[in-house]
């Protein structure tokens, strides 16, 4: 219980530094407020864009071809925490773990192989 | 781990198992490999193959006795040979069926319509051999992600790729649901292994250990009611249903709700039916079975009640599919002791009929370009082989007399009043949802032999296929035969297990 | 090594899974709801992780079973942003409330 209250206690500094932290902005935003004057015109209320006059929507569309090689990618990147304890006890697990990694590499190629018979490699 | 030990395991064990992931991935190079113009016509005569072969070696290792591979991960006994049984069974007429499967605009089938069949039949057949939680859920997992590739497979209508959005989503939370509750039952026991869990869990008691399993009892009953498709976590059914094409709508309503119920079975009965509940004085199960109670009660009478309104006939199909996984879901209310072979039958019964009439749906519903009821009108004049086929499987999911069906029922029925007289309750509720059932079933007759002017109907524009004709056949006569003769797999089953 | 006891894991666990519960009931945009759900998955990995270290009988198998979340939850979330490719390209929308062709 002891060391259950000393943990709870060592978070009282984090509390402090939250409290400041919402506070600082909030006084800074507040004192601005009340001191500024608030004159609008049309020129102010523009999206800045470097000086230029604003020509386009701000969001940007990506090809679809970059949602392929991601999807891929995300497979693939994440098969990998299977080969990294093996790697890791390759001492331990001999030839056993050895056949069962080309076994699970194998299916992996052939999904790989798919990919690519399917032209979703293809960059066009 | 070393090669002695892991060459003295009973690898023949998984020889179905070997048989399909095998055939799936040669089927899958293949489709690779020839060129595009080669007609894809014999991948779904090569998959139904592949699965009567599994089959086939599935019924040569039916006296292997108890085998555990890999430490209890893969578990070879008698209640996972009668379950995958009716998974195979189910899975060979469903590809059957998929073979004259039209698309729009394309005159074949796609050939990975045939080998996520097959990966979706490995990930059930998994479940029904798992013998730990890890392999419980990737079995699960294999089994849904298949699915929703199939659902989504007709990727240029854009109503299935909708069915699919949803089923995916509503799934994959169920999922990670169901994945929570698993993770406080490792919490609490330490182990992953349902046979170590069942020691665990029966010397675990106290307040708050039996509070926490309880709520994970509850998490995972989330995750697979929605498999099966019991209220509330039905809602999904009726879109996917109609999304997807009708050989998918088939192979969800059996084979995955058929999962479903072995992996229920599973872990209910392993993991909680040992441990003890707050006060320490029945097991959790007992203590939680009012939960039960109500899920089927309510998947009962609102499937029942949201059938009569469909006008599609796929919709009509999915809530009726609901309705009977309350109907399955009474022996577990019930806790029979007669719940095996209960629920076996039943989800037998159900393979048969439910497939049978999914094969007409899917021809009449190619022929005429329509999924309404209005459909099936005078079909009795213009096809009378149909006709005649659909009013066997409607009055076996009714119930009537004669058929699977009644003697399915019957038995659920029968063993809960046996067990206990307090489950009356249930039972009422059960027999005023079959009458229910009979207006949107007899609805559908009625519209197939009485309406329809004999002038105006057109005979049907295509032929009945050859493989439907095959599918038709063996559901109608297993609806009969084993509505005459129950005994004729009721004897296998008790044979295995005594 | 450290002082921070199970209880605070399990704690997260159940807050990071309430926010993904809710996230994936309540958000229009479609991929926000995946990443509603990885965050569920997740919150399960980190109940996982914690019992194989802190739990009444400490053992590897969390670790494992945790890996193989993962891979299924890659696999998942590839497969559900497939099936929104191929529904973008039928109707431009990734907001769920307007995929309500299936309504009747």
């Amino acid at each position: 219980m002891d060391a259950l209250n000393t943990y709870f206690n060592s978070y009282t500094i984090v509390g402090v530094f939250l409290v400041i932290g919402i506070l600082l902005p909030l006084v800074a935003w507040g004192i601005g407020a009340l001191v500024q004057p608030h004159e609008p015109n049309e020129e102010k209320e523009k999206t800045y864009e470097s000086g230029l006059d604003p020509f386009h929507e701000a969001t940007v569309k990506f090809h679809v071809r970059y949602y392929h090689i991601a999807i891929l990618f995300v497979i693939f990147d994440v098969e990998t925490i299977f080969l990294y304890p093996w790697a890791v006890a390759y001492d331990k697990l001999g030839l056993f773990a050895l056949i069962e990694m080309l076994i699970f590499v194998t299916l992996l190629l052939i999904g790989l192989l798919y990919a690519w018979k399917k032209k979703v490699l293809k960059w066009m | 781990m070393d090669l002695q030990t892991l060459l003295s395991f009973h690898w023949d064990t998984m020889m179905p198992e070997f048989i399909i992931l095998i055939s799936a991935t040669v089927l899958s190079l293949i489709d690779l490999f020839i060129g595009r113009s080669f007609s894809r016509k014999f991948f779904g005569w090569a998959s139904f193959i592949a699965v009567v072969a599994a089959l086939v070696s599935l019924i040569s290792l039916s006296d292997h006795g108890v085998t555990t591979i890999l430490n209890n991960s893969y578990v070879f006994d008698s209640f996972s040979i009668v379950f995958k049984a009716i998974l195979l069974i189910g899975t060979a007429l469903v590809i059957l069926m998929a073979i004259s499967d039209k698309f729009e605009n394309i005159e074949e089938v796609k050939s990975e319509y045939f080998y996520l069949l097959m990966t979706g039949l490995l990930g059930a057949m998994f479940m029904s051999s798992s013998g730990d939680l890890i392999t419980l859920f990737i079995g699960l997992e294999l089994l849904s992600i298949s699915s929703y590739i199939l659902v989504a497979i007709r990727k240029e209508n854009s109503k299935s790729n909708e069915a699919a959005m949803k089923y995916i989503i509503n799934g994959s939370i169920a999922s990670a649901i169901l994945l929570f509750g698993l993770s406080y039952i490792y919490g609490l026991t330490g182990s992953t292994d349902l046979a170590a869990v069942q020691q665990i869990v029966s010397t675990l008691s106290g307040t708050e250990l039996s509070g926490l399993l309880g709520l994970s009892f509850l998490f995972i009953i989330v995750g697979f009611t929605f498999k099966i498709a019991a209220a509330p976590f039905h809602m999904w059914a009726p879109d996917v249903y109609q999304g997807a094409s009708t050989p998918v709508a088939a192979f969800l309503s059996v084979v995955s709700k058929s999962a479903g119920f072995i992996i229920i079975i599973r872990v209910l009965l392993n993991i909680y039916a040992g441990a003890y509940s707050p006060d320490g004085q029945l097991p959790l199960l007992i203590n939680m079975q009012n939960y039960i109670f109500t899920i089927s009660a309510i998947t009962i009478i609102l499937g029942n009640a949201v059938a009569l309104m469909q006008t599609n006939i796929k919709r009509m199909f999915a809530y009726s599919s609901v309705a009977h996984a309350g109907y399955i879901l009474v022996p577990l209310a019930a806790v029979s002791p007669l719940l095996f072979e209960n629920i076996w039958f039943y989800l037998l019964a159900y393979t048969v009929t439910n497939i049978g009439a999914f094969a007409v749906i899917q021809y009449v519903v190619s022929d005429e370009n329509n999924e309404n009821i209005e459909a099936f009108r005078g079909l009795y004049k213009r096809k009378r082989s149909m006709a005649i086929a659909l009013l066997f499987f409607l009055i076996s999911l009714a119930g009537i007399p004669g058929t699977v069906g009644f003697i399915a029922k019957l038995q659920i029925i029968a063993s809960a009043l046996a067990n206990n007289p307090i489950n009356i309750t249930i039972v009422v509720i059960m027999i005023l949802g079959t009458l229910v059932s009979y207006f949107y079933y007899f609805r559908v007759i009625a519209e197939m032999f009485f309406k329809g002017d004999r002038l105006e109907l057109q005979p049907p524009k295509n032929e009945i296929p050859f493989n439907l004709i095959v599918v038709i056949g063996v559901c109608v006569a297993a609806t009969i035969v084993l509505g005459l003769m129950p005994n004729l797999a009721l004897d296998n089953f008790y044979k295995l297990f005594s | 090594m450290s002082s921070i006891p199970a209880s605070s894991f399990l704690l997260l666990a159940i807050i990071l899974f309430c926010i993904g519960l809710y996230g994936a009931l309540t958000k229009r945009n479609t991929v926000v709801v995946l990443i509603s759900i990885e965050l569920m998955l997740n919150a399960a990995n980190i109940n996982l992780v914690t019992f194989s270290k802190y739990g009444l009988t400490p053992n590897l198998t969390g670790h494992i079973f945790s890996l193989f979340v993962m891979a299924v939850a890659a696999a998942e979330a590839a497969v559900a942003l497939a099936i929104l490719i191929a529904l973008y390209r039928n109707k431009p929308t990734i907001l769920i409330d307007e995929m309500d062709d299936l309504k009747h």
